[in-house]
This record gives structure tokens, sequence and C-alpha cells, in this order.
């Protein structure tokens, strides 16, 4: 019995967490950006860069932007895919793709850095980027006698044509949103600074907070920040916003109507809230005004005249794209959340510090195949990670699970291969799991305190080992 | 006339062959649907994105969701 009501308790906790203020600050405004990348970006606007003749030098990197511009939704990943190998820039850009787009979507990037630390999530973009553009380029050399081959019967007449560009005002209006982002995650000096406190007189502060605190323990080692009063609120004020939203967004594509802007000024209000800072002392509340307080309230005033210099259906579509996300990804995440508080109580930490307490290359394998063999919906894999940090997992490994788990599910394997064909496919999952085991190492040797050039010298040494050892063999069979 | 969508069958996608019904019936025009989901075959379009809109034979619009403003332009 005891264990049970421990394991809830846990599972309590790392929802409140989940729903504290900060990750609020990050999640709220990272769904409203993927809305905006969905429905505000034009796609030809990249892939008129994507094209057959393409030097490596443009399609590598735009294969990647469009991996993290594009590709929020998992159903433009497949076309998009399919597209870019059979008739565009060709196999290698195709996994560049691949790779890169779960890992640097916006949601997964914001999330990342507040859940486990801005150094997480540079370490997930940075690698991401260099070691998708490295899988991919060594694709397209071992298999570039059977691409040589491979003919382009695909009709590809307007598809790579120079498209509209991403419009100015879309573009501010873009701008505008990731500086709601930053401003209400980052943790500098003049956001944090208090500029102004006052004291509500309430008798009850200290009496609800104890039960609060008696429902949700605070518990630091374990990362467990306990449920505030602001956290209570803020719960409230989702499910609210929950409630209205299903028709004033949900149904939003049908034309503003008369919950759309309820929601919106709800959710304004939310984010506003969240950015304040509450304490609870003996007999009333301290409410501090910060430097993020007046960052976040600025950034949600200039939005709206902003947003009225859209068509309007450009913005329905906007708001429709953002309520889709959250109805997708929000519900299993939260159920993800909890059932990692509550498996957490069943782990126990020397466990998981024998097995990748130290940045070995057994340990990067172990979180290399755990990330293969689970598989976790969207985002969940941070809470996840969270909770292995929390056990004691080594950051290398850590980030060698961040990367193989997103990249390599049974589901994504099997559309690759549908595409690519089996031999391909299997290649590239090889690869994926050799580079993120050594993603996982650099990462490891850097946080122990490895210099950043002999790193940088190590990688490019091994890879230009693998690249020249491929070709060496090549040669010799054609001899 | 024949009007293909295009798509995984993703959120998107059914929400194009909802407001594409929704117009054809405003206009009151012949058409007979399809919906094309075999990647293979939605890779014969020149086209790199879903979801997409074909009347006859022709690509009106891929990757975005149009109005009903310019839906009636094509099918009318």
């Amino acid at each position: 019995m005891e264990l049970v009501t421990a394991a809830l308790q846990s599972g309590l906790a790392s929802l409140a967490s989940y729903l504290a203020a900060h990750v609020l600050l990050c999640l709220v405004p990272a769904f409203f950006i993927a809305g905006a990348l969905s429905a505000l970006v034009p796609q030809q606007s990249i892939i008129h860069y994507l094209g057959p003749d393409a030097p490596k030098y443009i399609s590598y990197p735009a294969a990647a932007s469009a991996g993290s511009l594009l590709a929020v939704c998992s159903c433009t990943v497949q076309p998009l895919f399919a597209g870019i190998y059979s008739k565009g820039a060709g196999l290698g850009p195709a996994v560049a793709f691949l790779f890169f787009a779960p890992a640097a979507n916006i949601l997964a990037l914001s999330y990342t850095g507040v859940a486990l630390g801005a150094e997480f999530a540079i370490a997930r973009i940075v690698l991401a980027l260099c070691f998708g553009i490295g899988i991919g380029l060594l694709m397209a050399l071992i298999f570039r006698r059977s691409e040589m081959v491979r003919t382009g019967a695909n009709a590809t007449n307007g598809v790579f044509a120079k498209g509209e560009g991403i419009p100015r005002q879309n573009l501010i209006f873009l701008g505008v949103l990731i500086a709601l982002l930053i401003g209400g995650t980052l943790k500098l000096d003049w956001l944090i600074t208090p500029l102004f406190s006052t004291t509500l007189h309430w008798d009850l502060a200290t009496t609800v907070q104890a039960v609060l605190d008696r429902l949700v323990p605070v518990n630091e080692i374990r990362g467990a920040e306990g449920l505030s009063l602001q956290g209570l609120m803020l719960i409230a004020m989702l499910l609210l916003i929950g409630g209205v939203g299903f028709r004033g967004l949900g149904q939003v594509d049908n034309g503003f109507n008369r919950q759309t802007p309820v929601a919106l000024a709800l959710i304004a209000a939310t984010l506003i809230f969240a950015a304040l800072d509450i304490r609870a002392i003996d007999g009333g509340l301290v409410v501090t005004i910060t430097g993020r307080s007046l960052a976040v309230l600025v950034l949600i005033t200039a939005i709206l005249p902003l947003a009225r210099r859209f068509d309007l259906w450009d913005m329905q579509q906007w708001l429709w794209e953002t309520w889709r996300f959250v109805r997708m990804i929000f519900p299993l995440l939260v159920v993800g959340v909890f059932l990692v508080g509550v498996i957490r109580i069943f782990i126990q930490p020397e466990w998981v510090q024998f097995i990748a307490g130290s940045n070995t290359v057994l340990a990067n394998l172990a979180g290399v195949a755990f990330g293969v063999f689970m598989y976790f919906p969207t985002l969940v894999e941070v809470p996840i990670a969270k909770m292995f940090l929390s056990l004691g997992m080594h950051p290398g490994p850590l980030i060698a699970y961040l990367m193989a788990d997103p990249e390599l599910s049974l589901q994504s394997i099997l559309i690759t291969s549908a595409i690519i064909g089996k031999l391909k496919a299997w290649t590239y999952v090889g690869l994926v799991a050799l580079f993120s085991t050594l993603a996982g190492l650099t990462y490891g040797a850097w946080v122990d305190g490895t210099s950043l050039w002999l790193l940088v010298m190590g990688v490019l040494g091994i890879v230009g080992l693998i690249v020249g050892s491929l070709h060496l063999i090549d040669r010799t069979r054609v001899a | 006339m024949l009007i293909k969508i295009l798509g995984s069958g993703c959120a998107k996608c059914n929400r194009l062959e909802q407001l594409t019904r929704e117009v054809v019936a405003e206009l009151g025009v012949e058409a007979t649907f399809e919906h094309v989901k075999e990647i293979d075959k939605i890779m014969a379009y020149p086209i790199m994105t879903t979801p997409a809109l074909v009347v006859d034979e022709e690509v009106k619009v891929s990757g975005r969701i149009p109005g009903k403003d310019e839906l009636r332009g094509w099918l009318s």
C-alpha cells in the first residue's frame, strides 16, 4: 500500500513539475511557433534548394533546415523524404533530412532546453547537424553505384521551381514568437532580477501551501519541485483553456467564433501569470514582477497588431495548426510524464549508475540500445531522459540515448525501408547506432573536461577513417 | 470532373478533402473523389509535400490547405 502511494505521489510530482511555470513558458510558445511554421512558411521557399542539380554544400544544409522548419509534423516527413530521394537531391540529403528532423524541431529543442538544461539542447542540435550530414554523405558514398543506375523516372517538372520566398511580415511574426519563447525561458540576469514586489494579504496562504506540500512533496535530490499555489492556479487555467480551446481553436478554420478570443485571452493571461513569481509567506502571498514578466507582457501585446496585418485565412490556419499539435502531443505527453514519475520509484539509482554511470563505450551502447528498443511518443523521451539524469546517468550516454530514440523506432525503420529498400534502410540504422554512440562519447568526454579541439580532431579522424576505408574497399572491388 | 486528394491520411489531408467536398456541394458540380494514399502513386505527381489537390490530373495546390475562395476558382 505504501508503495502504491509513493508511486502515485511520484507520478503527481512529475506532472506538477511538468506543468510548472517555466515549462509552460517554453511549451506554449513552442506550440504556437510549430503552428506558425506549419501554416505560414511556404514550403517551396526551402524545397527549391533541394533539386537534383543543387550542389552538395547547398543541398545538405537545405535538407537539414527543411528538417527543422517544415517537418514539425510527421505527415510531412514521409512525402518530403520520398520526394528528396526520388526526384531531388538524392539519397544523401534525404537521409540528412530524416536524421535531423526529429532531433531539431522547435518543440523537441525547447523542451529539452528547459527540462534538461540549455547545454543539452545545444549539444542535441549541433551533434545532430554534424552527424546527420555525416551519415547522409556516407550513405551517398556507400550506395553511389546503385544511385547512378537509378533513373529519374518521376515527374519533376516545376517541383523545384523558385517559389515565393517567406514574406517579411511572416518572418517578423515568427521572430516575435521566438523572442517570447526565449524571453520566457532563458535564465539571464536581467530577466530574473526582481523589479517590483508586493504582498497580498491572505491568512490561509501557508496552510494551503502546507496541504499541497503534503500531497506532492518537494524532493530536491530527486528533482521533484513540488506544487506551488501558482502551479495549482496554472493547472486550473490550463484546464479552462482546454475546455474553451476545443471550439475556440479547434474549429477556427470555419471562421472565428465567440470562444476564439476567450481562448486566446486565457492563453495570454496564463503566460503572463506564469511569468510572475509568487511565493506563500506567513499571512499572505508575495508577488514579484521580474524582467521576465515585463518581457512576456510586451511581446504578447506586440503579437496582436502583427497578427492583424495577416489575411484572416492565414491566422485561422495558424491557430488551427497550433491546436492540432496541442491535441496530438499534449495528452500523450501528460500521460507519459505521469507514468515516468510512477516508474521512477521502482528503478534503483544503483542499476542506472552501474550500467551508464560513466562515459564508456559500453555505457553509450546501452543508451543507444535502450533508445532503439523503446518507443515513446514525441517529446516523452525528454522526461525519460530527465529521470535517468536524476538517477545518476552520465550526460554522455544520455545524449546517445536522446539521439537514438527519436531516430530509430520500428515505425520509422519500416517507412524508410519501404521508400529506399531494405539494404539501405538497415545500413542507415547501423550508421545511426554507430554515430549516436560516437555522439554520446564525444559529449560525455566534453562534460568530463576534454578540450574541444581534441574532440573535433578525434571525430574528424574517425569519420575520415571510415570514409577512407570505404573508398579503399570500393577500389579493390573494382580492380 | 475527377478530383484527387493526395496524402498519407493525415489530419491536414482529411481537412482538405472535407473542404473540397463542401465547395463541390456548394457549386453543385459533378465530381468523383479519390483519396490517394500510396506514396509511390503520390510521388508520380510533381509534388514534394502533402496534402495536394489534383483536379483532372492537374496539380492545383500542394503542401497547404487553400481557402474556400481559391477552391471555388479551381472547381467552377
